[in-house]
């Protein structure tokens, strides 16, 4: 083998080594158990994809900007709880407010306050970053906390048990069928939501100037501040668009679950951020893609899903997830050390 | 103009952040506040003429230190909230989250130590670490009111006289949900062993691997099962850390896996019967005929109410009331320098615990869980 084809292959195996660890993973899954390829698992491993897609596409663009956000599990867990209060069967006994309307109306209002209060969330976190030069791990890190502790006040408030018999209507929003493929299992409305997130922010990644200037920002700072970006701006609209994107997802995984405590959503900040890594995101900023998000989230739902398919050992789940996130990063460090 | 901007924002943030300190502070510094009211009461006795009467028992009430393993937990919620009824006009509590965290609460308790209550009530976080508190306490003649959370040796053998647990045995919530699915199975075999092997085909749910309640539920439900002639095979075992979104996932995942062989679900909590159920719901169960029974332990509200629905088959009731009441009694006695079961129904076993029963809670004998939860 010459050198040059050898540099190829050692080029190939550093781009698509992660890739290729997941084939071989998945072959290894089918292989133990090959039940495991079936139409009714596409669908499944597609709507559990769903909402963590949509929380992956929001904490993607704070890590292109090379920051990050630990608020990610308990912004979900606030909304959920907050919707799950409000949002209960109108036939229900123990309603915690009897008295409010179960109209769609009613419905949408409350999915936009959602949604409003944790971009606003979201967004103070920016500021802080933003004008006060925080490092984000550590305002989210205290946004984390704070909205864990509102949310369980709020919980314990409204009487500290899993708030469950949610409306129908709303839980249909989310749990609803697009097709029915009876014993294959079926497509859920989910995978809409999902899709239009993923096309709303390709759009703004790729074909706005917010996008272009948060790849700037996330490249270099000072170089995009000199060239007249607006970064003061770019990073709060990134921290709102992520904001947004949880406030969707919270009130989707609150209808998938149909019931919310105020532990919904703990950790899964370190799934998202995981997703992004694994589809390329790079922690060092300025590089990601929508695609490799989209990737990365159902690359890891696939091993999630195979590992409880095959009945893995739970401690050993942990070590291949942990084993995932290492490899991903090795190669993304391996890239970024080239490029320098 | 820009400085400006900024200076106005971090104005407008450590104001925000000002007024959300105020918000917390107002709920949470009470039982801290409450903790030395005697003087201060004793001062605006002298100011006023008319004197309250709650002011004036408040300060004589003895303050009782309380260490929660985590504030997240449902049931311990609801322990603490029967604490807190238990306690009204018995003690003063001052009460601590753990957050998960043994460091933590080592610090906390020599925290109350430091402020001088009469009694600890403690929720341990590492059950092993009962030895450790139990010579803090001693060091200041404190005494000890373990809860939940069993010294895994036996309390008897914790070298301090004054510390006693109140709880229950891990293996009987897992023998009292054994016996609930087995008579369900025997009621119910006809329809329930779909394959008609006789067997009981199950998937089980299991909380956090390693806690020591979801390692004697799993082995002690099916234990008992088997001990009673059920044979069983289990199609699946997996952690859903006692969560109700990894709960469903897993069952989905499951259904797939077993479209037709699952002929009962075992959780170790309601939480994870929740998110099974939910599962459920989606392909289809509980509606045309289509059933699969659910099995979970805590007996919480929205637990029964889908068991008064008919899409969950049983729980097993792990009594917060009594447990909660059970300990402050202990630990107002003790606080009174009294024998700690003075005056009160509770037994001590071999080894100084209290055991508060567990019991089956079916869609037959719902409203003894009703009332124990204070609904």
């Amino acid at each position: 083998m010459d050198k040059a084809s050898k540099k190829k292959l050692t080029d190939f195996l550093l781009n698509y080594g992660i890739y290729i660890v997941f084939f071989l993973m998945i072959v290894a899954i089918i292989i133990t158990d090959p039940k495991f390829v079936s139409l009714n698992t596409f669908t499944t491993i597609l709507t559990q994809s769903s909402t963590r897609c949509i929380l992956a596409l929001g904490v993607a663009g704070l890590i292109v900007l090379a920051g990050t956000d630990l608020s990610v599990g308990r912004m979900v867990g606030l909304g959920g709880v907050l919707a799950a209060s409000l949002l209960q069967a109108p036939d229900f006994a123990r309603r915690i407010y009897p008295n409010l309307p179960s109209s769609w109306g009613f419905i949408a209002l409350v999915i936009l306050g959602v949604v409003l209060l944790l971009a606003l969330a979201s967004t103070v976190s920016g500021v802080m970053v933003a004008t006060l030069h925080m490092h984000p791990f550590i305002a989210t890190l205290g946004m984390q906390l704070i909205l864990y502790g509102v949310c369980s006040t709020y919980y314990n408030q409204i009487g500290g048990s899993p708030i469950g018999s949610l409306n129908e209507n709303f839980k249909n929003i989310a749990q609803g069928k697009l097709i029915d493929l009876g014993a294959n299992g079926s497509i859920s409305y989910l995978l809409i939501y999902a899709i239009i997130a993923i096309g709303i922010m390709w759009f703004i990644w790729n074909k706005t100037r917010l996008g272009k200037n948060m790849f700037a920002v996330g490249g270099n700072s000072e170089a995009a501040e000199v060239s007249g970006v607006n970064v003061t701006k770019t990073i709060i609209m990134v921290f709102m668009m992520a904001g947004i994107c949880y406030g969707f997802a919270s009130v989707l995984e609150l209808g998938r679950t149909g019931s919310a405590t105020n532990n919904l959503g703990v950790n899964y900040e370190l799934d998202a951020i995981s997703a992004c890594v694994v589809g390329g995101v790079s922690f060092n900023g300025g590089v990601g893609s929508i695609g490799g998000v989209v990737l990365g989230v159902l690359l890891l739902q696939v091993i999630n899903y195979g590992l409880a398919f095959i009945n893995v050992d739970p401690y050993l789940q942990y070590i291949v997830r942990g084993l995932i996130i290492l490899v991903a990063v090795s190669i993304d460090m391996r890239k970024y050390v080239k490029k320098k | 103009m820009k400085m400006k901007m900024k200076k106005l924002l971090a104005a407008m943030l450590a104001c925000a952040m000002l007024a959300s300190f105020a918000a917390c502070s107002s709920s949470e510094d009470k039982p801290a506040a409450d903790n030395k009211p005697a003087e201060t009461t004793e001062k605006t006795e002298d100011k006023k003429e008319e004197t309250k009467k709650d002011d004036t028992t408040a300060a004589e009430l003895p303050a009782i230190g309380v260490t929660i393993y985590k504030y997240d937990d449902n049931f311990m919620t609801y322990t603490r909230k029967a604490m807190e009824n238990a306690a009204k006009d018995v003690a003063v509590l001052n009460l601590n989250d753990s957050q998960n965290d043994q460091t933590k609460q080592l610090e906390q308790i020599d925290v109350l130590i430091n402020q001088g209550v009469k009694a600890l009530i403690i929720n341990l976080v590492d059950p092993s670490n009962a030895p450790v508190v139990a010579e803090k306490a001693k060091a200041a003649n404190i005494p000890v009111v373990f809860v939940n959370k069993e010294y895994p040796e036996g309390t008897d053998k914790i070298d301090y006289d004054k510390c006693v647990y109140v709880g229950t045995t891990s293996e009987e919530s897992g023998i009292i949900q054994g016996q609930l699915i087995l008579d369900a199975w025997n009621a119910n075999k006809e329809t329930w062993d779909k394959n008609g092997d006789g067997k009981l085909q199950y998937v089980m749910l299991m909380g956090e691997v390693g806690h020591p309640d979801a390692e004697a539920r799993t082995k002690y439900s099916i234990q008992t099962l088997n001990d009673n002639g059920v044979e069983t095979q289990e199609l699946a075992n997996q952690s859903a850390t006692w969560d109700t979104a990894k709960a469903k996932d897993l069952m989905d995942t499951w259904l797939v896996k077993f479209p037709t062989e699952i002929e009962a679900v075992i959780c170790n909590n309601d939480g994870m019967a929740m998110g099974a159920i939910e599962s459920l719901k989606g392909a289809g169960y509980f509606a045309d005929g289509k059933y699969m029974p659910v099995f979970g332990v805590d007996a919480l509200p929205e637990a029964l109410d889908l068991i008064e629905a008919g899409e969950m088959a049983g729980t097993v009731l792990n009594d917060p009331l009594n447990q909660g009441k059970a300990c402050v009694e202990l630990a107002a006695n003790y606080a009174a320098g009294k024998d700690p079961l003075e005056g009160t129904s509770w037994k001590l076993d071999e080894t100084k615990a209290v055991r508060v029963p567990y019991q089956a809670i079916t869609i037959d004998n719902l409203d003894v869980a009703r009332e124990a939860y204070g609904n």
